[in-house]
């Protein structure tokens, strides 16, 4: 006759029993949700800084190239390719871009602004949204430029105000600042372009370059390519790459989504570190959490003989094991992701130039929730199984 | 919740367990009959299988061959969770170190096995109050077993043993853990159990004062159960028989 217990979800669990165990040492419970609150604190922060930094890669546009100097990416192209690039089949338009690399009042102040070709800007890059302001007025005036909301909100800028930024590749040879107008304030509608940058006419760039009120190098940094409904990257690219084969200076082009991913690994392989360091994290505290429950199913040892006694299961037994390593995970848990949630505005406002679009989306929230209930499991099942498997002479025997 | 009087019998019992790589034959084909609502003291030296007699009759444990009876149920038939169920509405158990659960009241420690039951919170709260009231201790309920004496705690123990009306009530050492005036009232109480409630009662003891109080005395050494001896008791002569076909019986001094 087969005497072993069947699984059963519809155990009898005390309540009670389970919540008094879980505080029958407080000051290691409390250590361990404080662990474990800071584990997942830092799980769904290093997380959004990931899905940040990979967002431009994966939501580069598949209709956009862009065209560097084959020597380095520090090296400017000439003007003059502008019109070639445009000329080859499959190119829709063509816009300059040059990293300006300067500062607001302050050098911590520091953010992305391009110098563009203002009427082609709007074409070329359709998910900037203009929610203040109008392309017009950003056209028309040689000083004038477009800045991100976030941007804008951080420094408190608005439309119609003269904001000053200090060159540090194109330095004023006055010592004095550079001074945009605010045309327009945009949002941008998807993530290859985030609202921390601040877009201006390259020819204010570049007519202060030949005047000699500025230093610094001549030429594009880039040329952004539009490409036409019906052609593809690669031919594209390629086509634009042979064009220039000769000199005088070679090109190479790529996909918007390869140069992205080229210009995060420049400052390392951030996603790579970021990872590892969650990983770490959730090892450590995985490791914890797993050490608190064994201790938690030692010392609850002849408790669960004496109820295995009275009559209760050994289902009921593995479930009160289980539930605690549940309540531990998820009230951790929980913490740390409403931490997280609560601290994601003020440290968007923080990162958001280096971390574009930072947020705690709901996928982060899910992927938490999941490593909880993961982590309660692991740490969980040792003891639950144990006590589950334990007889009531063998719980009773034990010392307590 | 009343549980009718209920023998136990045991059918060619044989219990063997492998210790240090050695076989140890607890019990060889032995029978034993106890009648329902029988007080019964177990007597022997360490190791002559009082517990483990006490555990088979509490289906904590199972025989190698022949079957345990109680109540004129085989509990070789049941499954481990068949067993459960039937401990927590056929048994209770008492134990040497009280086992009360520390981190519950002594409230919530005699209404855990009222949790197995269908009864509603407020009859919990009533059945369990009552047991307590019983063994005097209904003024004790809220405190924890570390905020009561040795007694105090087995008289909880006895008072949970008791809260789902169980037909048979098994103690392991009772009062081993006590001194003379808490023993003599844990005594009392079980006593009480037997002659007032009915209650078929088995008691492992070493002690022959605790023994006294017993109805009868079975005596168990190296596996034999020695022929049953009437003692003083503390209620109606209801008889235990015994026999053991693999040694001679004797008799308590």
């Amino acid at each position: 006759m087969d005497h072993h217990e069947s699984w059963s979800l519809s155990a009898v669990i005390p309540l009670k029993l389970t919540w008094r165990n879980l505080l029958r040492h407080k000051l290691r419970v409390l250590l361990t949700v404080g662990s474990l609150t800071v584990a997942f604190f830092l799980l769904c922060v290093l997380r959004a800084l990931v899905v940040s930094l990979d967002s431009g890669i994966k939501e580069a546009s598949s209709e956009r190239l862009v065209v560097q100097s084959a020597v380095s990416l520090f090296v400017s192209l000439p003007e003059s390719y502008q019109g070639k690039i445009d000329s080859v089949p499959g190119v829709e338009e063509t816009m300059k871009m040059t990293w300006f690399g300067g500062y607001y009042q302050d050098s911590a102040n520091m953010f992305g602004q391009f110098s563009v070709d203002p009427d082609r800007l709007e074409r070329v890059y359709p998910e900037i949204e203009l929610i203040e302001g109008t392309w017009e007025d950003f056209r028309v005036s040689r000083t004038a430029c477009i800045v991100g909301s976030a941007i804008a909100q951080k420094f408190g800028w608005s439309v119609g105000e003269r904001v000053p930024i200090i060159g540090t590749i194109f330095a004023r040879t006055d010592g004095t600042a550079w001074e945009f107008d605010i045309a327009g304030i945009y949002h941008s509608k998807g993530a290859s372009i985030d609202d921390t940058t601040l877009f201006f006419h390259w020819e204010y760039l570049d007519e202060a370059l030949k005047a000699g009120a500025a230093g610094g190098p001549s030429g594009i940094g880039v040329y952004t390519v539009m490409i036409a409904d019906d052609f593809d990257q690669v031919s594209v690219g390629a086509a634009i790459d042979a064009l220039f084969e000769n000199g005088p200076q070679r090109v190479q082009s790529t996909p918007e989504a390869e140069f992205n991913a080229q210009f995060v690994s420049m400052i390392g392989n951030v996603p790579f570190f970021v990872t590892a360091i969650g990983m770490g994290v959730f090892l450590a505290i995985l490791l914890a959490t797993l050490n608190t429950m064994l201790m938690a199913g030692r010392e609850q040892t002849r408790d669960i003989g004496v109820l295995k006694a009275l009559g209760f299961g050994s289902s009921s037994a593995f479930w009160l094991l289980l539930m605690q390593s549940m309540i531990l995970c998820g009230v951790g848990a929980g913490s740390g992701i409403l931490l997280a949630l609560s601290a994601s505005k003020p440290l968007r406002g923080s990162l958001g130039t280096m971390f574009p679009g930072f947020a705690i989306h709901s996928g982060i929230v899910q992927t938490a929730v999941l490593v909880a209930i993961g982590l309660a499991l692991f740490a969980g099942l040792a003891p639950a199984l144990r006590a589950r498997r334990l007889t009531v002479i063998e719980a009773l025997r034990e010392e307590g | 919740m009343t549980q009718s009087q209920q023998g136990v019998e045991l059918r060619g019992v044989t219990r063997t367990y492998t210790r240090g790589g050695e076989s140890v034959h607890v019990f060889d084909d032995v029978d034993l009959e106890i009648e329902g609502g029988a007080f019964c003291a177990l007597m022997g030296p360490s190791g002559s299988g009082k517990s483990t007699l006490l555990n088979l009759v509490g289906g904590l444990d199972r025989p190698d061959a022949g079957d345990v009876l109680v109540g004129g149920e085989s509990l070789g038939s049941l499954s481990e969770a068949g067993l459960a169920e039937w401990r927590s509405e056929n048994i209770g158990f008492i134990f040497q170190g009280f086992n009360l659960i520390p981190v519950l009241t002594a409230f919530e420690n005699v209404e855990l096995p009222l949790l197995l039951t269908g009864l509603s919170r407020a009859e919990r709260r009533e059945h369990a109050l009552h047991a307590l009231d019983l063994v005097d201790m209904g003024d004790r309920a809220k405190h924890r077993p570390s905020q009561l004496s040795g007694g105090q705690e087995q008289r909880v123990a006895i008072a949970r043993a008791i809260a789902s009306d169980p037909g048979i009530v098994l103690a392991d050492e009772p009062t081993g853990d006590l001194d003379f005036e808490s023993a003599q009232a844990v005594l009392d109480l079980l006593g009480r159990l037997h002659t007032e409630l009915g209650k078929t009662i088995l008691m492992v003891t070493h002690d022959p004062r605790a023994a006294e109080r017993a109805q009868r005395v079975i005596h168990l050494d190296k596996g034999r159960i020695g022929e049953a001896v009437e003692a003083g008791g503390s209620g109606s002569a209801h008889g235990s028989s015994v026999s053991a076909d693999d040694g001679e019986g004797f008799r308590l001094p």
